[in-house]
């Protein structure tokens, strides 16, 4: 008995092709890399007509390096995200998160695209993508739309409807981290994981963006901590005084204890490597 | 149904799939490489690796019909006349228990040397993380692909 049901499968070698199927089809539903719909599909019973492939749409492929910003093609692999030489180079927190999401085989197949566009809470990548300040460039029914990470998570409904083309992630000088705390499992989730972004200048740090994924909901920013790191040198932060700015800006999420006690240790790290720096 | 092309181990098949169909079913059930195992059909465990391109990927995650195009290398394709290094590694540092998840172990080895020829222990741990082994503990296997990748060195 064959694992999946069938449905009608498109290999569009255009966006504005792959678009027209989805506003046509009956009940499309869009492939990228297959990790999660392919999984979902054997599980689901609000089953497709029609499953709309996108491998074949060669401009959403590959990473372009420009003076000002790096853009990666939606259907690039997590393994090219994570061995990339210009993400290395210029996103390091970004092609460390990708390097440790899932397993290799699975890196080898999943993409950036789909790891944003799935709006799982559980992904790695939307929190780290949010800190360093890129955009999601998406073709949806209507138009074609560049929006942050953010609003992007935030599109529901019919307006959700749409093909995420590109990741754009400006240069903007920014130190990164990215913090990430699993369960033991066969594939490794995050629990609990913090992105931080940061310009360093003298003494201190601006633009500081601290996002953390509580896997319960999406990506949160943390603006108490953003604004305790800009406001003091360095030298004078102090882990015990971030962790309850921390749980204040967490007030709401009603987060565990555990996933507290690994955003404070997260903090702590933090701190410890810009005072080493 | 789609008529694909697919080129497995260097020999092309021209078949009539449903569109649904996974990779592993036209692997294993049309074509008999049984060397690609059914188990959790998840991505969780590895048995259903094959070499796209020379990576490994999970044939219970992909279409056949997104396979077309791509250099598909199942576990017979390797050592079609000698047994491969790796395959004789794995013989050697005693590396293989009940065997299930050899021929995926064996496929993510050998995806690692192509790219890393001289892997540290610690990049091998990393490269074989989506394969689960539930008999010999991962040491032995570890060892092997070490020793692969040292004999091959010699012997390129």
């Amino acid at each position: 008995m064959p694992i999946l049901k069938d449905f009608r499968y498109h290999a569009p070698v255009g966006v504005d092709e792959a678009l027209a199927l989805l506003h046509k089809s009956k009940k499309p539903l869009l492939l990228g890399g297959g990790t999660f719909v392919l999984n979902t599909l054997k599980k689901t019973a609000a089953y497709p007509t029609d499953v709309i492939g996108l491998r074949k749409i060669a401009s959403l492929h590959g990473i372009r390096d420009a003076a000002k910003e790096v853009t990666i093609g939606s259907m690039t692999t997590l393994a090219e995200v994570a061995s990339s030489p210009v993400v290395g180079e210029h996103f390091a927190s970004l092609a460390g998160a990708a390097a440790c999401v899932a397993t290799t085989p699975l890196r080898h197949m999943a993409t950036i695209g789909g790891n944003v566009a799935s709006r799982f809470f559980w992904v790695d990548l939307p929190s780290v993508l949010m800190a360093l300040g890129a955009k999601v460039a998406w073709a949806g029914d209507k138009a074609k739309k560049t929006l942050s990470v953010e609003d992007f998570l935030s599109l529901t409904g019919p307006e959700a409807r749409g093909i995420v083309t590109e990741v754009l992630l400006p240069k903007s000088g920014l130190t990164g981290v990215y913090f990430r705390h699993t369960q033991t499992m066969e594939v490794d989730l995050p629990l609990v994981a913090m992105a931080f972004a940061a310009r360093r200048q003298a003494g201190g740090v601006k633009d500081v963006r601290c996002i953390v994924n509580t896997t319960l909901s999406r990506p949160v920013r943390l603006t108490g901590v953003a604004s305790y790191f800009e406001t003091k040198k360095v030298t004078e932060w102090k882990a015990d005084e971030a962790a309850d700015v921390l749980r204040r800006d967490l007030e709401q999420g009603k987060l565990d204890d555990y996933r507290l006690h690994c955003l404070c240790a997260d903090l702590e790290s933090l701190i410890d490597k810009f005072k080493k720096a | 149904m789609k008529t694909v092309t697919l080129d497995v181990n260097g020999k092309v098949f021209c078949l009539d799939v449903p569109d649904g169909e996974l990779l592993i079913e036209t692997l294993r059930d049309r074509l008999g490489f049984l060397g690609t195992k059914y188990s959790c059909l998840e991505g969780d465990c590895g048995v259903c690796t094959v070499l796209a391109d020379g990576k490994n990927v999970l044939s219970c995650l992909m279409l056949t019909v997104e396979a077309e195009g791509r250099k598909i290398t199942t576990i017979e394709g390797l050592g079609q006349k000698d047994l491969h290094p790796i395959q004789q590694a794995f013989i050697d540092e005693g590396a293989v228990q009940c065997g299930f998840c050899t021929p995926g172990m064996i496929l993510a080895s050998k995806s690692l040397l192509d790219a890393h020829p001289s892997p540290t222990q610690d990049e091998v741990v990393h490269a074989l993380d989506g394969n689960l082994c539930r008999c010999t503990g991962y040491v032995r296997i570890v060892n092997a692909v070490l020793s692969a990748a040292r004999k091959m060195k010699k012997t390129p």
